[in-house]
């Protein structure tokens, strides 16, 4: 019965809020293809596989914040200011379901922005992945894990869409660029990388890159691994305590 | 309160801040009753029906829903299930179209689909495949309202159901309420719509600024509040002699006599015009008025219900 619930919820996430939603398919799947085009270009003088390399993990990673910035909590504050979460609220379901329904279906469509974006990287730009496919699942499972919630705190503090949309937008846009993911932050002096270095998103994109990219072993990264998850069960129970079904 | 009462609230109060929503206010609901509260927009009936299934906390007093406690949360998710709730402020994703959601719900509910019979059952068997956003408001009211009997709870909670409804959509609603009836179901529903609780309710609470001002049978509200019936005849050359003095009291304004009467109105009535042709009177107008629960409900509360919607 869980299983039925979880399984039509995640279903009806898809076709309600991506299958039927022209402007998502754009954004989520369009949208960082043509980023990564672009930046490729703008860094270099033609098809270079240095600075698309660079780009393709650095723009998951970024997907990756913003599906838990937008996709879970904005989402989440959307749901409450139209009433439909309280509308679920009255039905059996118990509310985990329906939270991990809405994971699922945000980290299905970050597999197919991932698996779109290593494809054009690989097509058009050379971009090898060499690392540990496990090693790069892994980190992948525990950066969603941490941003997603990071995320809910946002759904959970943010009283209307707007200001969740405020806060997602002050937090989600500095974050993509001071965290290594569309601009290499070794450019700036020492002192200002090494403190972007302290960042949960920086943290994230880099180990992400260097294993899958660079071939790196995830164990180089245990230190910014812990702090990782340490990030995630404090997101957890920080989103736990203070979210309100109703 | 026995053990034949599906709901119990006692000593209800709900504070938001200053405001006292709900003060004091205690009533039990037998099951198979069609239980109306009935008030002006603001007067508690909400706030009151939100306490009953779980969505707003009291701030002091007691609810049971079928003996169950819905402010624990392990009473409320054995509640769930057997309850059904159709809300005044809900909304339903805007792309889903009403398929998919009766669907999900069965899913929520663990029942078997039953999109085709429930939309059926609620005039929107040619709407199915529309998407929300593509739905009038009453449609959605109607989507709504299948949505809170497809899983064939046994109590029911409607707040306003029919509130922008069109007269279809309130006939809809009516007969499903009747069909509730028979079936033994017991329903809560709120209201502002006199007429809505009069047909529909076994029993009415009236609610006036968060507590019961009136309870009992529509009928019986109405005999007790409503006031006298009465007569009013206009007729050259008529003049209420001493036989119709004992009908009750006359008055007169211009050229119009009304008589006041507690006894039968439409026996009243049938002598007044007997007298008025012995009296070879010629009749120019004739009315009767019986009492409405309109009058009880004004007599009770000392205004009108107001707004028409």
């Amino acid at each position: 019965m869980l299983l039925r619930m979880f399984l039509t919820q995640t279903k009806m996430n898809f076709v309600w809020y991506f299958q039927r939603d022209g402007e998502m398919i754009f954004w989520t799947l369009a949208m960082p293809v043509f980023f990564l085009v672009l930046f490729s270009f703008a860094f270099s003088t033609g098809p270079n596989s240095r600075a698309s390399s660079f780009l393709v993990p650095g723009i998951i990673g970024a997907q990756v914040l913003s599906s838990g910035f937008w996709g879970v909590g904005v989402m989440l504050a959307t749901f409450r200011e139209k009433h439909l979460l309280r509308r679920v609220y009255l039905t059996p379901m118990p509310p985990w379901v329906f939270f991990a329904a809405l994971v699922v279906y945000r980290v299905a469509l970050l597999a197919a922005q991932a698996t779109i974006l290593v494809a054009v990287g690989a097509l058009v730009f050379h971009v090898r992945i060499v690392g540990n496919p496990f090693e790069i699942g892994a980190i992948l499972l525990l950066g969603t894990a941490t941003f997603v919630s990071l995320g809910t705190i946002i759904g959970a503090l943010a009283r209307t869409t707007e200001s969740a949309n405020n806060i997602a937008s002050v937090l989600s846009v500095p974050l993509a660029f001071l965290s290594d993911a569309y601009v290499p932050i070794d450019r700036f002096p020492h002192a200002v990388s090494s403190t972007l270095r302290l960042l949960p998103s920086t943290q994230f994109i880099e180990t992400f890159r260097d294993v899958s990219v660079y071939g790196h072993p995830l164990a180089q990264y245990g230190a910014w691994i812990v702090v990782l998850v340490l990030w995630t069960l404090a997101g957890t129970v920080i989103s736990a305590r203070t979210f309100r079904w109703v | 309160m026995s053990a034949d009462d599906a709901i119990v609230v006692e000593r209800l109060v709900k504070r938001f801040g200053e405001l006292t929503a709900v003060d004091a206010l205690s009533f039990a609901v037998a099951r198979g009753t069609i239980f109306g509260l009935l008030g002006r927009n603001g007067a508690g009936k909400t706030t009151t029906l939100e306490c009953c299934i779980g969505l707003g906390k009291p701030t002091s007093g007691g609810v049971r829903v079928l003996g169950l406690d819905p402010t624990r949360p392990r009473e409320l998710t054995r509640l769930r299930p057997r309850i059904g709730v159709q809300l005044q402020a809900t909304s339903l994703p805007e792309k889903a179209n009403a398929r998919e959601v009766l669907e999900l719900y069965a899913a929520y509910y663990g029942t078997a689909p039953r999109a085709d019979e429930m939309a059926a059952r609620v005039g929107l068997g040619d709407k199915l495949d529309r998407q929300i956003a593509q739905m009038s408001g009453g449609e959605q009211q109607r989507l709504a309202l299948a949505l809170a009997l497809q899983h064939d709870p046994e109590v029911l909670f409607l707040d306003e159901p029919t509130a922008g409804m069109d007269a279809f959509g309130r006939r809809i609603l009516w007969s499903e309420v009747e069909r509730l009836r028979l079936a033994g179901k017991t329903i809560v529903l709120t209201t502002h719509y006199i007429e809505e609780a009069e047909r529909l309710c076994d029993r009415i609470c009236i609610i006036q600024r968060g507590a019961i001002v009136a309870d009992g049978t529509p009928a019986d509200l109405v005999a007790r509040f409503g006031g006298d019936a009465s007569v009013t005849i206009a007729a050259d050359g008529f003049m209420p002699g001493a036989d119709l003095q004992e009908l009750g009291t006359w008055t007169k304004t211009g050229a119009q006599w009304k008589l006041a009467t507690r006894g039968a109105p439409g026996l009243a009535l049938a002598t007044v015009v007997t007298n008025a042709n012995g009296m070879n009177a010629s009749i120019a107008s004739l009315d009767m008025h019986r009492p409405t629960l309109e009058d009880a409900f004004i007599a009770i509360t000392g205004e009108t219900i107001g707004g028409t919607d």
